[in-house]
């Protein structure tokens, strides 16, 4: 009896097993004629991984010779793995025609060893073991060495400007039509004995969008202490919060008058996106602020806030580095700080010979910028309209050292 | 002292951060950030949310203007918080998840926290109708610009600019504003935002550079403070 | 229940929209229950998100894992910020705040000058000719084109340059990166006015569908 329940049990399982997808089942020979039969994948080879920290290998096989788009023999590949000197257990499978994997998650003080099959839809066809191998760490990643020289020119360029200035050279910096409008708003705001209104976007201190509206914060704060105006910052960020006050505070200090400042200046309303925008379009309508500052990251809040802000009559004063956003900046506000200008704002209007250095800095990377894309861009078109490798592979060779790989 | 340590750990960990891209066994560091980001945003949310009970306390006790309205926003907190901490309601014991659904915390953002978001949101239909209104009385060459690439792009989503240019022959059918759209999408458009956006890539680095190097500092306070 | 829970959301729909009139008490209202209620959710939401599951779990993992022990650090970073509620050495909440402000310099620094500096400028870097694969003739729609991507991005930064006026060649190149700026926002604000009309129609089909039952 024993027995008869074992095979029917036995028996039930194989057909189910035929049935099942092949993602987990291993293959079972159900019917030898129906048994779609594969050659296995050779010349599987594992190797280091490159450039990581001794976490990765990198595995390569030649695909079975059966592996043929056309007639669909092998549906794909499982990579078995050997931890150890231990059994080989299923860890990965691909899709059939690829030929290499990177195996990740791995430990620099174990040994690994892997094995690949090709797998049909009734068949399991494996290859050689590979050999024994340990991961290896590499102390820098010689795969970015371009970026970082690229990196090292522009940030050389910026602090060689900021040293150049910081020992009297004078340097031009164009004017920046939003900001030369600050000093004006606030002095507005001032006669008109109404508010500033400074929202500093919706995210947290971890987006360099709010930091650039903090410093920017810094420099019109030192103007509403000089004016004695009334700033008001209602945020939707607690750390947000903590900065912007030491930031009036500062300014404050700065300006000398210390007792005029107050936390108040300063509170959170919610993290929600559209909580902070009903609480601050209620802020807009009911104290009628002359001046309204809208810097940092936005989104589609933006229109929501800068067409309240117009209803009310402020002068308007928008900056986000979201390109999507800034259509309705420029919709609704009367000054927007365009992406780049947002981020050289608190240097531009700090008027500090070293901070205008920083945005001469910055102008060097778009020179080099432009100059690589126009050499590019002709020595490509030359190239291939008159077939002369030369000049297609002076763009390859610039296109691949502009190319980040991470 | 009080502004120099702070001056010190910005310069050593922005440094740290940067030279991480090229080290690789300090590849991990950017991840370990955002976790211990999130940890410190929530212990900062007890200032936070201090500030803004705080704040109404205050509009209640001194019953300024609309402090009614403070009672509505600190119930609202309180019962939400509650709900959370205490999962009432839930169908599970404590350890269930505080989302589960029947849970007092579940059913007050279904009735009441998705409805006004969502009515907030949907504001921005009007405000997209004043906005087009004020874009669109072109002022000089540059909103003009702007009002015909919007006025393309729009006619080209819907079937009435499909049929407005029906008549134009398959050999120029780019001027067809279906087509037109696409275009302007894929070149003049591009253009704009790849210049844009490569602009941001360079001021983002300098003004990272200007925090880590300290010349950006107010956030830090004054040294008397 | 549910039908209380509907006629609660269709109320609070009916208060926000009352703010496109003018500012009143059931606006009010409705602004003071999100305020209260979304400060509320996102307290219980990241505190279970990051200091249960991100935190506790982290240090006391309950799975065999090994515990994490770094989470500490940025413990011990939230409660440093807590200090600025002391008035003596409230000073020394800006510690976490600068470990932030340098991270984020430092990580977003490398991120941006990558993904939108440098892969930037490699993809503009096209053959501006652009000819058919079947009969290799010039199609002209693209190759303007791309002609027009190659002007647009070198006069956009032009326009972006700080430390040269704007003036004779170098201002006229500028002008034409403003015009360039200019159709890109027109594209993005004519893209997303259909989409906006799609959220008030949501709304006012909850409101018409689910709660007054007009529509089938």
């Amino acid at each position: 009896m024993k027995f008869i329940s074992i095979y029917f049990v036995l028996l039930v399982s194989l057909s189910v097993s035929a049935q099942t997808n092949d993602n987990d089942s291993t293959s079972l020979l159900v019917n030898d004629s129906l048994t779609i039969k594969i050659a296995p994948p050779t010349s599987v080879i594992v190797e280091d991984y490159k450039y990581d920290d001794a976490d990765n290998l990198q595995l390569h096989w030649v695909p079975s010779i059966d592996d043929m788009p056309q007639d669909g023999k092998v549906v794909r590949y499982r990579i078995y793995q050997s931890t150890n000197n231990g059994s080989f257990v299923l860890v990965d499978s691909v899709n059939f025609s690829v030929n290499m994997k990177k195996i990740e998650g791995l430990a620099i003080d174990s040994t690994y060893q892997f094995m690949v099959s090709a797998v049909s839809k009734n068949y399991e066809a494996k290859s050689n073991k590979t050999i024994t191998i340990q991961t290896e760490r590499e102390w820098i990643n010689f795969n970015l060495a371009s970026l970082f020289l690229i990196a090292l020119l522009i940030t050389s360029a910026v602090i060689y400007f900021i040293e150049t200035a910081r020992r009297g050279k004078e340097l031009f910096v164009r004017k920046i039509a939003g900001l030369e409008a600050v000093d004006e708003a606030i002095g507005r705001a001032t006669e008109m004995g109404r508010p500033i209104l400074f929202i500093p976007g919706i995210h947290d201190m971890d987006d360099v969008q709010t930091l650039a509206a903090i410093t920017i914060l810094g420099k019109v704060a030192r103007q509403v202490a000089d004016y004695d105006t009334k700033i008001r910052m209602p945020v939707a960020r607690s750390l947000v919060m903590t900065a912007a006050r030491e930031t009036i505070k500062t300014a404050y200090q700065t300006a000398g008058r210390p007792d005029a400042y107050n936390d108040d200046m300063v509170n959170y309303i919610t993290d929600e996106q559209f909580g902070y925008v009903a609480a601050v379009d209620g802020i807009m309508v009911r104290e009628k602020p002359a001046t309204i500052f809208l810097l940092g990251a936005f989104f589609a809040e933006s229109l929501i806030l800068a067409e309240t802000g117009n209803s009310v009559g402020a002068i308007q004063i928008a900056g986000t580095a979201r390109p999507a956003q800034l259509p309705f900046f420029i919709a609704a506000c009367d000054f927007t700080l365009i992406g780049e200008e947002l981020f050289a704002a608190s240097a531009y209007l700090s008027g500090e010979p070293k901070m205008l250095g920083s945005l001469k800095g910055q102008d060097v990377g778009k020179a080099i910028a432009m100059g690589v894309i126009i050499v590019g861009v002709i020595s490509i078109t030359l190239g291939e309209a008159y077939g002369i490798e030369f000049f297609s592979n002076i763009t390859s060779s610039i296109q691949s050292f502009f190319t980040v790989n991470k | 002292m009080k502004r120099l340590v702070p001056l010190i750990i910005t310069f050593v960990v922005g440094t740290v951060l940067i030279l991480s891209v090229f080290i690789p066994p300090m590849e991990g560091l950017g991840e370990n950030f955002t976790l211990f980001f999130d940890i410190i945003a929530v212990f900062a949310f007890f200032l936070g949310g201090g500030n803004l009970v705080r704040v109404h306390f205050q509009k209640m006790s001194r019953k300024s203007d609309d402090w009614e309205f403070s009672i509505v926003t600190l119930v609202g907190f309180f019962v939400m918080l509650a709900a959370g901490l205490f999962k009432i309601g839930n169908p599970g014991d404590i350890a269930s998840s505080v989302t589960a659904d029947g849970s007092l915390f579940q059913a007050i953002y279904r009735s009441v926290f998705v409805p006004l978001s969502s009515t907030m949101y949907a504001l921005l239909a009007f405000f997209v109708a004043s906005a087009s209104y004020r874009a669109f009385r072109a002022k000089n060459r540059e909103a003009t610009l702007l009002l015909v690439a919007a006025f393309i792009i729009l006619l080209g989503s819907t079937p009435f600019g499909t049929m407005l240019t029906s008549w134009v022959p398959e050999s120029w059918s780019i001027f067809q504003i279906p087509n037109l759209a696409v275009w302007l999408m894929s070149s003049p458009n591009l253009a704009g935002q790849r210049a844009i956006i490569i602009g941001i890539g360079l001021g983002v680095v300098s003004i990272s550079l200007r925090l880590i190097l300290g010349l950006e500092r107010t956030y830090l306070g004054d040294d008397n403070a | 229940m549910e039908l209380f829970g509907i006629w609660v959301a269709a109320l609070l729909t009916l208060g926000i929209f009352s703010f496109l009139y003018k500012d009143n008490p059931v606006y009010k209202i409705c602004e003071s229950i999100f305020i209260g209620v979304s400060a509320g959710y996102w307290a219980i939401a990241n505190f279970f998100d990051a200091l249960h599951k991100k935190f506790w779990v982290g240090v006391f993992p309950t799975d065999g894992s090994d515990p994490n022990y770094m989470l500490w650090f940025g413990a011990l970073l939230g409660v440093l910020m807590l200090l600025r509620l002391s008035s003596k050495i409230g000073w020394i909440a800006r510690w976490p705040l600068a470990f932030i402000v340098g991270a984020t310099a430092g990580l977003y620094m490398m991120l941006y000058f990558v993904s939108n500096a440098m892969n930037q400028v490699a993809s503009t870097m096209r053959d501006v000719i652009v000819t058919s694969p079947e009969t290799h003739l010039i199609m002209w729609g693209e190759t303007i084109g791309s002609i027009l991507i190659v002007i647009g991005v070198v006069s956009g930064l032009v326009y972006f340059f700080f430390s040269k006026e704007h003036k004779g060649v170098f201002g006229y190149t500028a002008r034409v990166g403003i015009w360039f700026l200019m159709i890109t926002f027109g594209a993005h604000f004519g893209y997303t006015v259909m989409s906006r009309m799609s959220l008030l129609i949501g709304r006012i089909d909850f409101l018409f569908r689910d709660w007054l039952h007009l529509l089938n």
